[in-house]
């Protein structure tokens, strides 16, 4: 799956079009079809916070607080390019010693050179060492890098994971397959709203040569959170 | 709440002992989707903030632990629409109405949200 990030990053301006063509469309240029517009099939009928959530979003379009617009890029924003941005970010780190040096210094900073504008106060990004290894988790909610992972998946928001990561993240590393010597510290980093962590894994051999594009495909959202590492294929 | 110490709040789990994680990642359903798009673009407009979220999600006390993340999330930015005076009751319901009607379904499907604003 990862090997069709990029491949999918690419499409994206054809995908973009072809989106605006549908927008286009006989019958959605009034502002009554806006809804209908992003329907898609459905199981079953709509949860009372389903109905609640759109009854929400329609009275706020129609006061003109936000539009269905806004709404929609925002989750092909969520889709299509947060996801991505972490891998290119740490890729470059793994490239670049200096972008590294600065993005250890000054996360925000590093990523805006890069043109991504992240929306936390700060970014700390956390270097894995081969005597230190580092998680992320957010023990109150789910706070998460999203300008740079996109989502959280759901085994981060979940009470398990929120619970347990603190004190023993060895056992939940091991549920995620991975399994630290005993000698590699391991330390857990609790997030907050205002404050998101990245890992830095460590490189691994095998990907002497590898340019930045090879790299991100290893680099996947696991890996930036901690809970794998990435490993060089042949 | 009740063997919870009192500033602890039912999001607050950090430290306590749990089942096995489940490493599946579940993704979101389309409605999870757009009602993140809403509150992404509200919060990323200063329209509500991350915290007062945070805050009206806190606040649900026992329902916490029996709503689903989108549910939660819902629940409290309908707080926050409330309290600003962006939206008011009875808009609220009256939308409800409209939208049930128009995927057909029966005003009797209950919801924890629904008990609790009946208290």
């Amino acid at each position: 799956m990862s090997g069709t990030k990029f491949d999918f990053y690419a499409r994206k301006q054809s995908a973009h079009a072809h989106d605006h063509d549908h927008g286009h469309s006989p019958g959605s240029d009034h502002a009554g079809d806006a809804h209908t517009a992003i329907e898609v099939p459905r199981e079953g009928p709509p949860s009372e916070f389903e109905i609640m959530s759109r009854a929400m979003q329609e009275i706020l379009e129609a006061k003109g607080v936000i539009t269905a617009d806004q709404v929609r890029s925002r989750m092909e924003q969520f889709e299509e390019d947060l996801p991505y941005r972490g891998s290119r970010v740490v890729a470059r780190a793994w490239l670049d010693p200096e972008f590294k040096q600065r993005l250890l210094e000054d996360g925000k900073a590093a990523c805006a050179e890069m043109g991504i504008d992240l929306e936390a106060d700060r970014l700390i990004a956390v270097e894995n060492t081969p005597a230190v290894h580092n998680l992320i988790v957010c023990t109150l909610c789910s706070c998460y890098p999203r300008s740079l992972l996109g989502m959280p998946p759901s085994w981060y928001k979940s009470r398990n994971y929120r619970s347990r990561v603190v004190f023993e993240p060895r056992a939940v590393l091991r549920e995620f397959g991975t399994v630290l010597p005993d000698r590699v510290t391991v330390r857990v980093h609790d997030s907050n709203a205002d404050m998101r962590y990245l890992v830095i894994p460590l490189r691994p051999a095998g990907t002497e040569g590898w340019d930045e594009e090879r790299l991100a495909e290893i680099l996947t959202r696991d890996t930036l959170v901690g809970v794998t590492t990435p490993s060089g294929r042949r | 709440m009740s063997d919870q110490p009192m500033n602890k709040g039912p999001h607050d789990v950090g430290g306590e002992s749990a089942a096995a994680v489940d490493t599946i990642d579940h993704g979101m359903s389309f409605w999870e989707k757009q009602a993140n798009g809403l509150r992404s673009v509200l919060s990323g407009q200063r329209i509500v903030r991350i915290d007062e979220l945070r805050r009206a999600a806190e606040d649900l006390g026992n329902q916490y632990s029996m709503l689903a993340y989108f549910e939660r999330t819902t629940s409290a930015l309908r707080t926050v629409l409330l309290e600003k005076g962006l939206i008011t009751e009875s808009e609220l319901r009256a939308k409800m109405d409209e939208i049930r009607k128009r995927f057909n379904v029966p005003d009797e499907m209950e919801s924890p949200l629904k008990n609790a604003s009946q208290k």
